[in-house]
């Protein structure tokens, strides 16, 4: 509890204190009012991560829809299933840094990617994916995606496994096909699951840091193509010791999680409701 | 919800089947393509001697000149070893401390009665919304100028020797243990603390490897935190390392390959021996 409240409570209320003062961790934090805010209202940057991180969020249906659809798959008992469930889970257990590395080698100018699009002539010459800013999102998020399949995968399975097989007879009797079968009976079945995994990928897409950090670098990408909140807060409290500035970035990140929790809140008790 | 027995497949056809199962490993199989090659592909790079391509058109996967002059290279530059061995104690010493702190404050919140309990339980279950990298600020700063142990293993290890969400998961377990083996014991007048550690713990212990589960692959993989710690080399975890790694061996592709795969390999092997353990783990923070 000890642990808990000096690493999680203080540092709420550090943060909020800080935010309201000049502060580079060396020399005492001075008093600024609300000037932190001010700035952060006015600057480009800000609103461009705001932007980028809210941009990110279109990873969260996506991951829900492949991960269901893979968890349906992988739940049939066919020889060799445990096997692949494994190889999908590799990329879950890999770390980012290394799955980072990774990426990178394929999507180097001189990587694999531009070889193989040169092989099949599909370009004519090498994309420099990892230097173009247009690129720099959609790449970090196919590779959030891609790092999150397996996980979200595990979860959705465990779901599946405990809807009752009757369900499923009953849903044959009454003449659905196999697609029906899973739109009527495994999609609602995973209602707990999929709140689950809404709060939890929305949580982790707006705070997203690894991706971006490892493959673009600390910059964030080619004119902050890649800048998220979090790579933003990293810069300025880490990088250029505006620890002062960096909380107000902080607290905005808390109102924005803050905010998502409790429309995720309502959103369940009223399906709780409805029933 | 009726009957039990078996019903009769609407559609029997053997050959149906073995065409649906075709289809159904075909799509298996592509999903694990597309999973699996980026190691595949860093695997097949770190082996490849200087006169293999690493960019060609078309791309060469299989090296003409297999080698493991890479791995010897990175190994004899950086300290991998340390990396594995520090990244092995803050993992195992950070799973350690929390199952008997998280299980210890689990208790009071899932089987005592006392005033504001729920309150206090509310309140630790709101800090789930607080994003980790702003606790980050303070706990910087605690680290330089409180605890002066920036740049230690210690650092590492410290801030995450309890977790909410842990005290969560096993408050939750605790709170399945039926009450009468607690009543029994409480009116043998046994201690709050024998009745945790004898009757609560051995009950609970799936739940506590899942626990031990999730703590080691969140601290394991973690990189964040130590990377704003550990800047000596032979203090760095492996992640923190791997990016050392990647800063040193810019252009030397095949370094930086065989620094990934020796990173990569031994999880993997950790992972598979306990896949069952695994899964159980997953379904078992629902």
């Amino acid at each position: 509890m000890l642990i808990i409240g000096v690493f999680v409570i203080y540092p709420i209320f550090a943060v909020v204190y800080y935010s309201f003062t000049s502060y580079d961790i060396v020399t005492p934090p001075v008093w600024v009012g609300l000037d932190n805010y001010a700035k952060l209202l006015n600057d480009q940057t800000f609103w461009q991560a705001l932007l980028h991180s809210f941009t990110y969020l279109l990873v969260v249906p996506i991951l829900i829809v492949l991960c269901i659809a893979l968890a349906i798959l992988v739940n049939r008992k066919v020889p060799g299933i445990n096997a692949f469930r494994a190889i999908y889970y590799i990329p879950v257990i890999s770390g980012s840094v290394a799955i980072g590395i990774a990426w990178r080698l394929i999507l180097d100018t001189n990587g694999l990617l531009n070889s193989l699009l040169l092989a099949m002539k599909i370009i004519n010459e090498p994309v420099q994916w990892l230097a173009e800013p247009n690129y720099t999102l959609p790449i970090a998020m196919l590779l959030t995606t891609w790092m999150g399949l397996g996980y979200y995968m595990m979860i959705f399975l465990a779901g599946l496994q405990n809807i009752p097989k009757e369900r499923y007879d009953a849903a044959q009797i009454d003449g659905c096909n196999s697609f029906q079968k899973h739109w009527y009976v495994s999609v609602p079945g995973l209602r707990p699951q999929m709140s689950f995994v809404l709060i939890i990928s929305s949580l982790a897409a707006i705070e997203v840091f690894n991706e971006v950090f490892i493959l673009f670098g600390p910059s964030g990408g080619l004119l902050n193509s890649g800048v998220t909140i979090v790579l933003y807060l990293w810069q300025q409290a880490f990088r250029l010791q505006h620890a002062g500035y960096a909380s107000a970035l902080a607290i905005a990140l808390l109102i924005i999680t803050m905010g998502f929790s409790i429309l995720n809140m309502r959103r369940i008790e009223r399906e709780e409701v409805v029933g | 919800m009726t009957s039990s027995t078996p019903l009769p497949r609407k559609s029997g056809g053997k050959l149906r089947r073995i065409a649906g199962n075709t289809f159904l490993y075909a799509i298996l199989t592509l999903v694990a393509i597309i999973t699996a090659f980026p190691f595949v592909w860093v695997l097949a790079t770190s082996l490849k001697g200087p006169t293999d391509a690493i960019y060609s058109v078309p791309p060469q996967l299989i090296p003409h000149q297999p080698t493991l002059d890479n791995y010897r290279r990175v190994w004899d530059q950086l300290p991998i070893a340390s990396f594995f061995l520090n990244s092995i104690v803050v993992s195992v010493i950070t799973v350690a401390v929390n199952l008997l702190f998280t299980s210890l404050a689990a208790y009071p919140f899932a089987k005592m009665n006392f005033r504001g309990r729920d309150a206090i339980f509310f309140l630790l279950l709101a800090t789930f919304v607080v994003p980790p990298q702003l606790t980050q600020i303070p706990s910087f700063v605690m680290a330089v100028n409180v605890f002066r142990y920036y740049d230690t293993l210690f650092a590492v290890i410290f801030p995450s020797l309890a977790t909410v969400f842990n005290i969560f998961l096993l408050r939750q377990a605790f709170k399945a243990v039926p009450n009468d083996l607690i009543d029994a014991a409480r009116i043998d007048s046994t201690g709050e603390l024998r009745i945790w550690w004898s009757i609560l713990m051995p009950v609970v212990r799936p739940s506590l490897a899942t626990t031990a589960i999730i703590t080691f692959g969140n601290q394991w993989n973690d990189f964040f935190w130590p990377s704003l710690m550990l800047h000596t080399r032979s203090k760095m975890t492996l992640q923190v390392g791997l990016v050392a790694l990647q800063g040193m061996f810019t252009s030397d592709m095949r370094g930086i390959a065989a620094g990934v795969v020796m990173t990569v390999i031994p999880i993997i092997i950790f992972f598979l021996a306990l896949q069952r353990q695994f899964e159980r783990g997953i379904s078992g923070t629902m």
